[in-house]
C-alpha cells in the first residue's frame, strides 16, 4: 500500500506543471496569473482597466530590472495581499485546499480496494 | 393586471402544494393500492397556475409594464423583443420563477410517465417533490416576488446589462435549469424508493431516463455558457474556472458518476447505497449552485443579483433538505435488500467504480477550490484567489490514469473478465498515436516531456473509441459519448498547446507583423444603432498565402452606460482567428488583441457528440442487451 501512495505522490510532483501554454512573453505569463482587483473575475492580462494597465507596466519594469518571477509575486503579495495571485501558495492557510482533494482521492482508492476482490 | 394574476396564481399553487404534501403523506401511510385521481388533478392545477404566473411575467416584459418592479429594473422599451422575453429569466426573481416552473412541469411529466410504478413509491416522490416546490414558492413569495408593483409608474425601465443581451445567454439559463431541476426528480425518487424499499434493477431502468435527461440538458447548458463566454467576454477563453462556471460543473461530475452507477444497478442489481448517495449529492450540488450564484457571496461577473437574506433562506432550506435526506438514508438503510455481489478486479463493475473514483476526485478539486476561499475568509479574514493554475495543477496529472482506464474500461465484461491474449491491434493503435503525437509536438516549442504522455494518451483514447464503433458490442450511445469525450480532451489539449496571441496598441493605418502574419487596422466606422453607439473596426490579416478581413466592434450602450467589445471570429474546421479591440484613453489608439486558436470548433462539436449519445439513449425504445 505505501508504495501506491508514494507512486501517486511521485506522479503528482512529476507532473506538477503549470498549464500556461502559448504564452510568449514573461509579462503575459505573470499577468495572466494576477487578479485585476477592480474588475469582476478578470485577470490583469485580460483587463483594460487603469489598474490592469498600470499593473502590466509594474510587472514589465520589474522584469526589465531582472527580478525573478517569485520576487515579483512576493512584492505584489506584500503590497496587495494574497488575493492578487490566482495560484495560492502552500502555507498553513491553504494546505487543506491543496491536500484535501488528494486525501479524498487516496481514501476513495482504499474504498475501491476493499470492495474489489483480487482473484 | 398581469401583476395580480401572476401573484395570486402563485398563492393558489402554494395551497395546492400544501394540500399535496399532507395528502401524499397520509396516503403513503395507508395501504391504498391505487393513486387517488386527485393527485393528477391537483398537480395539473398547480402546474397550470405556475405556468400562468410565469407567462404573466413574460407578458409584463413584452409590453414593458413598468408598474412591475422586476420589469422596471431589468427591461427597457428600446430593447429588441427577443431580449425582452429572455429578460424574464435574466434576473433573480424571474429565474427563480423559471426554476419553479420547471420543477412543477417535471413532477407532472413524472406522474404521467410512471403509471406502472408502485403506488407508495409514487406518493413519496410527490411528497418530496412538493416539499421542494413549496420551499421555492415560499422563497419567491417572501424574498423575491417578481410581481412587486411600483407607483407612480415609471415611464422608462433601467435596462438589462448589454453583456447579457446575447442569443446563447438567452437560452443558456433555461437549458441549464432543466438539467439542475431534473436532478430534483432523481433526488425525490431515490428517497422515495429508499423508504418504499423498491430500489433495484427495475427502479434503475425507470430512473435512468431522468438521469440521462438531466445530464443531457446540463451538458448543453454548460456548453452554451461556455460558448457565450468565448465570444462575448472577449478574452478568447472558453473556461475561466470562474466560481459560477464551477458551480455548473460540479453537479455534472456527480451526474456523470450517477449515470454510470445506475447502469450497474440496472444490469447487476448492485451499488444500491452508492446510487442513493450520488442522487442526494447531485441534487444538493444543484441547489447549492443556485445558492452560491444567487446569494452573491461569489465574486463573479455572473452575480447580477445580490442579496444576502435570500442566500440565508436558500442555505437553511438546503440544510433542511440535506438533513432530511441523511436521516431518511440512515433510518431506511436496513430496507435495502442486500444483493451486493462480489466484485472482481477485471470487470465492468470495477471499471465503473474507477470512473466514479475519478469523477469524485474532479468534483472534490472543483468543490474545494470554489468554496475554500469563502470559508477561509469567514474563519480568519484572509482573502485568497483560487484560479486556473490551481485547477490545472491538480486536475491535469490525474487525466493520465483517467484516460488509460477509460481506454480499456468500457470493453471489459460484466462480472468477471479474463486477461486476454495480447491484442496486437491495441499495440498498433498505441504506436500510431505515439507517432502522431511526436509529429505534433515537434511543431511546438513547449516542453516536450510534460505534454507527451497527455497528448499520446488522448490521441490513443480517440483512436480506441473510433475503433470501438466497428468492433465493440456496447451501445451506440455510449460509443458516441465516449468518442465525444476523447475528442474534447484532445481538442482542449491541442488548443492549449498551439494557441498563440498578439497584443498591441494600434491606430488607424498601423501595421504589425507577428508569427509570419501581418495585421493591419484599415479603418474604424462610428454609427448609431438602436440602443447603442457602434465602433466597427476593419482589420486585415495577411498570411503567407492567404488574406482575410475581421470586423470586431465596440458598443457603447447608454441604458445603463456600458462598453462592450464584440469579438470577430473567423472560424474554420482547423482553427479560429479571434480579434477583439478596446478603446484607449490616448487619442486615436486602440488596444488590439489577436488570437489564433486551433481546433476551437471541435471543442463545441465534441461536447455536442457527448450529449448526443445521452439523447440517443433517452429516445431509444428497445435497449440493446449485451
Amino acid at each position: 500500500m505505501p508504495k501506491i501512495i508514494k507512486l501517486v505522490f511521485l506522479l503528482y510532483f512529476c507532473f506538477n506543471f503549470s498549464y500556461a501554454k502559448g504564452i510568449n512573453t514573461k509579462v503575459e505569463q505573470i499577468t495572466k496569473n494576477l487578479r485585476c482587483l477592480i474588475c469582476q473575475g478578470q485577470s490583469v492580462y485580460d483587463s483594460q482597466s487603469d489598474f490592469a494597465i498600470s499593473m502590466k507596466l509594474v510587472v514589465k519594469n520589474m522584469i526589465d530590472e531582472g527580478k525573478k518571477e517569485k520576487e515579483i509575486y512576493d512584492y505584489l503579495k506584500s503590497k496587495y495581499g494574497e488575493w492578487i495571485v490566482y495560484e495560492p501558495e502552500l502555507n498553513q492557510n491553504t494546505f487543506l485546499l491543496w491536500l484535501l482533494p488528494l486525501i479524498l482521492f487516496i481514501f476513495g482508492g482504499l474504498l475501491i480496494i476493499r470492495k474489489v476482490s483480487i482473484k | 393586471m398581469s401583476n395580480y394574476l401572476g401573484n395570486y396564481s402563485l398563492y393558489i399553487a402554494l395551497i395546492a402544494s400544501v394540500y399535496l404534501i399532507f395528502k401524499s403523506y397520509l396516503d403513503a401511510n395507508s395501504e391504498n393500492k391505487y393513486l387517488d385521481k386527485n393527485f393528477i388533478l391537483i398537480t395539473s392545477i398547480q402546474t397550470i397556475m405556475i405556468t400562468v404566473s410565469f407567462f404573466s411575467l413574460v407578458a409584463a416584459f413584452v409590453i414593458s409594464d413598468f408598474s412591475n418592479e422586476t420589469v422596471f429594473n431589468n427591461s427597457h422599451t428600446l430593447k429588441p423583443l427577443f431580449y425582452k422575453v429572455s429578460g424574464t429569466w435574466g434576473n433573480h426573481e424571474g429565474s427563480l420563477l423559471l426554476w419553479l416552473l420547471v420543477l412543477s412541469i417535471f413532477l407532472f411529466i413524472f406522474l404521467l410517465n410512471s403509471r406502472s410504478q408502485d403506488t407508495k413509491y409514487k406518493l413519496l416522490t410527490i411528497l418530496f417533490q412538493q416539499i421542494i416546490i413549496s420551499g421555492f414558492l415560499v422563497f419567491i413569495l417572501l424574498t423575491s416576488n417578481p410581481f412587486k408593483t411600483l407607483y407612480p409608474i415609471p415611464t422608462e425601465g433601467l435596462g438589462l446589462n448589454p453583456i447579457l443581451q446575447d442569443p446563447a445567454l438567452a437560452i443558456h439559463p433555461p437549458i441549464l435549469y432543466l438539467g439542475y431541476v431534473g436532478t430534483s426528480i432523481i433526488f425525490s425518487a431515490s428517497l422515495a424508493s429508499m423508504i418504499s424499499g423498491n430500489i433495484g434493477d427495475k427502479w434503475a431502468r425507470h430512473i435512468k431516463k431522468w438521469v440521462l435527461v438531466s445530464w443531457v440538458f446540463l451538458t448543453i447548458g454548460i456548453l452554451l455558457g461556455s460558448i457565450w463566454a468565448y465570444y462575448e467576454l472577449g478574452w478568447g477563453g472558453f473556461w475561466f474556472w470562474d466560481p459560477v462556471e464551477n458551480v455548473s460543473l460540479m453537479p455534472w461530475f456527480c451526474l456523470t458518476a450517477l449515470l454510470h452507477t445506475v447502469i450497474v444497478l440496472q444490469k447487476r442489481n448492485s451499488f444500491k447505497e452508492w446510487t442513493i448517495i450520488l442522487s442526494i449529492t447531485t441534487f444538493s450540488l444543484s441547489m447549492s449552485g443556485t445558492f452560491l450564484v444567487r446569494s452573491g457571496i461569489l465574486n463573479s461577473i455572473h452575480t447580477f443579483a445580490n442579496d444576502p437574506s435570500r442566500g440565508l433562506y436558500i442555505l437553511s432550506f438546503l440544510f433542511i433538505l440535506i438533513l432530511m435526506s441523511i436521516l431518511i438514508f440512515f433510518f431506511n438503510q436496513n430496507k435495502i435488500s442486500n444483493t451486493a455481489k462480489e466484485n472482481f478486479i477485471l470487470s465492468k463493475e470495477t471499471a465503473i467504480l474507477v470512473n466514479n473514483w475519478f469523477m469524485m476526485f474532479f468534483l472534490s478539486v472543483v468543490l474545494v477550490g470554489t468554496i475554500y476561499p469563502i470559508f477561509l475568509e469567514v474563519l480568519n479574514g484572509s482573502k485568497i484567489s483560487v484560479g486556473p493554475p490551481f485547477y490545472h495543477k491538480l486536475l491535469i496529472p490525474f487525466l493520465i490514469p483517467f484516460l488509460i482506464s477509460m481506454s480499456f474500461g468500457p470493453s471489459l465484461k460484466w462480472i468477471k473478465d479474463k486477461l486476454k491474449k495480447f491484442n496486437y491491434n491495441i499495440l498498433i493503435i498505441f504506436f500510431v498515436s505515439l507517432l502522431i503525437s511526436y509529429v505534433i509536438l515537434t511543431k511546438t516549442e513547449n516542453s516536450f516531456l510534460l505534454s507527451l504522455p497527455l497528448i499520446v494518451l488522448s490521441i490513443y483514447l480517440l483512436l480506441v473509441t473510433i475503433k470501438d464503433f466497428f468492433v465493440s458490442k456496447s451501445s451506440i450511445s455510449q460509443k458516441i459519448s465516449h468518442f465525444g469525450f476523447s475528442l474534447l480532451i484532445t481538442s482542449i489539449l491541442l488548443n492549449g498547446l498551439f494557441s498563440n496571441e498578439f497584443n498591441s496598441n494600434m491606430k488607424v493605418g498601423d501595421e504589425r507583423i507577428f508569427n509570419e502574419k501581418v495585421l493591419k487596422l484599415k479603418e474604424v466606422n462610428v454609427t448609431d444603432v438602436d440602443n447603442y453607439k457602434s465602433l466597427k473596426a476593419s482589420f486585415e490579416v495577411t498570411n503567407k498565402n492567404s488574406a482575410f478581413a475581421l470586423y470586431p466592434e465596440v458598443r457603447i450602450y447608454q441604458q445603463p452606460l456600458t462598453i462592450t467589445s464584440e469579438a470577430d471570429i473567423k472560424t474554420t474546421l482547423f482553427s479560429d482567428n479571434f480579434l477583439v479591440f478596446n478603446i484607449l484613453k490616448d487619442d486615436g489608439y486602440y488596444n488590439v488583441r489577436y488570437q489564433y486558436k486551433p481546433l476551437m470548433i471541435w471543442i463545441w462539436i465534441s461536447t455536442i457528440f457527448i450529449s448526443l449519445g445521452g439523447l440517443l439513449s433517452v429516445i431509444r425504445k428497445n435497449e440493446q442487451k449485451y
